[in-house]
């Protein structure tokens, strides 16, 4: 276990320096003018190529990288250009909005999901069609329709939850839960679905099996069965799609948290990479990609719990 | 057995009275119960934003939609009122001398800043050397400036380089903002404003690039303000604002679309309009150094002609705007009201000036443009041009290339949204050999000299010197505007606002509950 989480670890450093240069090359190449942006259209010449030199833009890119990586390996990730707000404390406050979307549709998604597959795995028939003919139209459906149905329902015809704006759960549980309700709905239809059909093959996939044969002529309860046998091997597939879907959330929501003007990593990471702000950019590359390795390692090790042939491999 | 009749009458009578005092009792009990929350309850101004502030460092703020933020926790030396006319503010009286470079400013003695320093002569001083050195949005607005000295703790010199009639309204503005001169280059600044503002930022209570929570500054000097607290939500997306307003959210909300605003409307929601933009078409190589073609004025015209304003801003802008020929905006002096149908649409007119010019045989002409633009326009805008003969190709260019390809002499003309602001900053943006958007240093023999009478005349002069440059800019067809673009601000029928002349959103005094 000990060599895994090692091997792990370097791999992590290599991916966050590959991700970083190339994400900082790009972004350089591809931002524009930011001193321009900054200073707004009415700027002089002068003002821009002065901000240039403020900001270190008339330098080459690899010396710019450089640059930012031995500030990052003193723990420094910089200000951002724009706000002037620092790097860190700036991710830190728009880390938890995602979170609490991105874990909410897990949860969410995975009580749903779980439940309906299974069911139409074990009832089959009209049931197993009913939930399939939902699956596909929940998969067709934008998120972003859903998001604009919940608002104009319940938060402006019946008030029951505002229609925007995101409450920290310190300042008050109800509050958080209230505003990102609607849009874990509104994000969950797309996961559900998908979840639903992984879930549904595998658990009648998992029926089919001798071994599952052989316990029910060893009289062991169905429930038994299904809940101890059954659904721990199908939920090693249904894992690895939860997984993706989490990775693609995070900044996969940006639709859903610009409806609901959400501060998250999302509508961040375009506002930010359409200003140029280099800073607060590749910040959040490094999250973003720390973020993925750390699901990927806590999947392994889901997997490997769920299923031990996983683990000897 | 004994029948007990109560009498009916009296029975009646009883419970009338129940009935009365349990009204009574539950009208007290829910008065008294109101009274003191509605005494404790805070009266509240919720405005929905596009824009979050960049930094609370006055020398970075920017001025627009963002400007509100700003005047909530800083004060500006002179008070610019909604009809555009300046107040005093920080600065009591002010006036310049015989030849308008020196200006000197008389300050209130009893201003203090919230970090309990008072505001005096020295605090002017810091601010305008911070604001120069700082290289902010608006450095460009103290570029004049020659020295800022302290006669004393209320006096303040300004030496002006040469006459800058725009300086003033500077000094209401981003320029203007006061900061207390301990705070001024400090970290802290950024997140934390240090001014003498009507109200103070809650930190606790604000989402940074969400929301931000302001509550009043009880130590303020001046006039109280009638909310005891104002939050900006930042909501970028219309759909959003739009929801936000519906919804009670906020109490008021710009809709970027004509489309939105109708929305609203239908909502019940209150039209506040103001005029503050422009949409058209700007030529920059009006010498024809690119394209000969640009450098004839005939061509010029002939695009003004072509283009039916009436029934672009009915089909896009569902007649929410003013068509106009001219930059110039309403409340400025250089306005002239008949500029706004001097080319009437004209399309024969169009193609004979073409003809006339040589281009009778068609024309091709390539208009940088960007994704913010509606395409459904700009569609509608080349479909006419080719009904004159002129084949315009758009060349799609990425918002954050944009403005830096606009000026970089690589495009002879372009499709673009401009603000309107007061005649010398319009002057130094668009007219001027240097001007920002005069991308060729384009000039002639009328305009240097209806500058000099704007920049340094009697206010007479300078309404006069300003109205015939603007006609000269239209005559020549410099540029080629469709319309003025009504901003689509909403209030609830709790709020009333007046909109601020030549600004894209109300500034912060202009809120006030309906009565």
């Amino acid at each position: 276990m000990i060599s895994f989480l090692a091997r792990r670890l370097i791999s992590s450093i290599v991916l966050v320096l590959a991700v970083s240069f190339v994400g900082f090359v790009l972004l350089s190449l591809a931002s524009g003018d930011t001193a321009q942006n900054m200073l707004g259209q009415n700027a002089t010449q002068q003002q821009i190529d002065t901000k240039n030199v403020e900001l270190g833009l008339d330098k080459p890119i690899l010396t710019r990288y450089v640059v930012w990586l031995s500030a990052v390996a003193q723990g420094d990730f910089g200000r951002s250009w724009f706000t002037g707000e620092n790097v860190i404390q700036s991710l830190a406050t728009r880390l938890p909005v995602t979170l609490s979307l991105v874990t909410g549709v897990m949860i969410f998604a995975s009580i749903i999901a779980f439940s309906l597959g299974s069911f139409a795995a074990i009832r089959r028939g009209k049931v197993d069609r009913v939930v399939q003919v939902f699956s596909a139209l929940g998969f067709g459906m934008p998120g972003f329709l859903v998001a604009l149905f919940l608002v104009t329902i319940f938060s402006i015809q019946l008030g029951w939850f505002p229609a925007t704006g995101y409450v920290p759960p310190q300042v008050s549980p109800g509050g958080w839960l209230s505003t990102v309700a609607l849009p874990v709905i509104a994000l969950s239809v797309n996961t559900i679905a998908g979840v639903t059909q992984q879930v549904r093959s595998a658990v009648a996939e998992t029926l089919e099996l001798d071994y599952i044969r052989t316990l029910r002529s060893r009289g062991l309860p169905e429930r038994v069965i299904i809940m101890k046998h059954v659904l721990r091997n199908a939920a090693t597939p249904a894992l690895t799609v939860l997984a993706l879907q989490f990775v693609g959330l995070l900044g996969g929501a940006v639709v859903i948290e610009s409806i609901f003007a959400l501060p998250g990593l999302g509508t961040m990471a375009v506002t930010y990479t359409e200003r140029g702000d280099v800073p607060v950019i590749m910040g959040l590359i490094v999250l973003t990609v720390l973020i993925v390795v750390v699901v990927n390692l806590l999947v392994d090790l889901a997997v490997g719990w769920l299923n031990p042939k996983a683990r000897i491999e | 057995m004994v029948h007990l009749e109560p009498a009916p009458a009296r029975k009646k009578a009883t419970s009338m009275q129940r009935r009365q005092f349990l009204v009574t009792a539950i009208a007290t009990t829910a008065l008294l119960a109101a009274v003191p929350a509605m005494a404790q309850e805070p009266l509240s101004l919720k405005i929905g934003t596009t824009v979050e502030p960049r930094s609370f460092d006055p020398a970075q703020a920017q001025e627009g939609t963002q400007i509100p933020y700003y005047q909530a926790v800083y004060d500006t030396l002179l008070l610019r009122e909604p009809d555009g006319s300046l107040s005093p503010m920080l600065a009591t009286q002010w006036s310049y001398d015989d030849s308008f470079t020196t200006l000197t400013l008389t300050l209130r003695d009893d201003v203090t800043f919230s970090d309990g320093t008072t505001f005096d002569a020295d605090d002017v001083v810091a601010s305008f050397a911070h604001f120069a050195q700082a290289n902010g949005p608006q450095v460009n607005t103290v570029s004049s400036v020659k020295a800022v000295n302290a006669v004393s703790p209320t006096e303040v010199v300004i030496e002006l380089k040469e006459p800058d009639p725009a300086f003033l309204i500077y000094l209401s503005n981003a320029a203007g903002f006061m900061a207390s001169s301990e705070s001024l280059g400090t970290e802290s600044l950024v997140t934390t404003p240090v001014g003498s503002g009507p109200y103070l930022l809650d930190k606790d209570g604000t989402t940074v690039g969400s929301r931000y929570h302001f509550v009043r500054n009880e130590a303020y000097w001046g006039r109280k303000l009638p909310y005891d607290e104002v939050d900006f939500l930042v909501l970028s997306d219309e759909t959003a604002r739009l929801n936000a307003l519906r919804s009670g959210q906020v109490n008021t909300a710009i809709m970027s679309s004509a489309a939105a605003g109708a929305e609203a409307a239908k909502a019940g929601f209150t039209l506040v309009p103001n005029e503050s933009d422009w949409h058209g078409l700007t030529f920059f190589d009006r010498a024809g150094t690119l394209n000969p073609a640009l450098g004839d004025v005939r061509v010029r015209q002939a695009v003004n002609y072509a283009l039916d304003r009436h029934l672009l801003l009915e089909s896009f802008e569902l007649g929410q705007g003013s068509v106009t020929d001219q930059i110039w905006g309403k409340a400025s002096l250089g306005f002239v009201p008949e500029l706004d149908e001097y080319y009437a649409y004209d399309p024969d007119r169009a193609r004979a000036l073409l003809a006339e010019a040589g281009y009778g045989n068609g024309l091709k002409l390539t208009i940088p443009v960007t994704t913010i633009f509606d395409d459904a326009t700009l569609v509608a805008v080349q479909q006419m041009l080719l009904d004159v003969g002129i084949e315009a190709e758009y060349q799609e260019i990425p918002l954050a290339d944009f403005f830096g390809e606009l000026r970089s002499g690589k495009q002879g003309m372009t499709y673009m949204w401009f603000f309107q602001p007061t005649d010398w900053q319009l002057i130094n943006q668009f007219i001027a050999p240097d001007a920002t958007w005069n991308v060729f240093d384009s000039s002639d023999d009328v305009i240097p000299g209806l500058m000099d009478k704007v920049q340094a005349g009697s206010d007479d002069d300078r309404r006069v010197a300003a109205q015939e440059l603007n006609r000269h800019i239209v005559e020549q067809a410099w540029f080629a505007p469709l319309y003025r673009v009504v901003k689509q601000l909403f209030v609830d029928d709790k709020t009333t606002v007046v909109p601020q002349a030549e600004q894209a959103a109300p500034s912060i005094y202009n809120y006030a509950p309906a009565s």
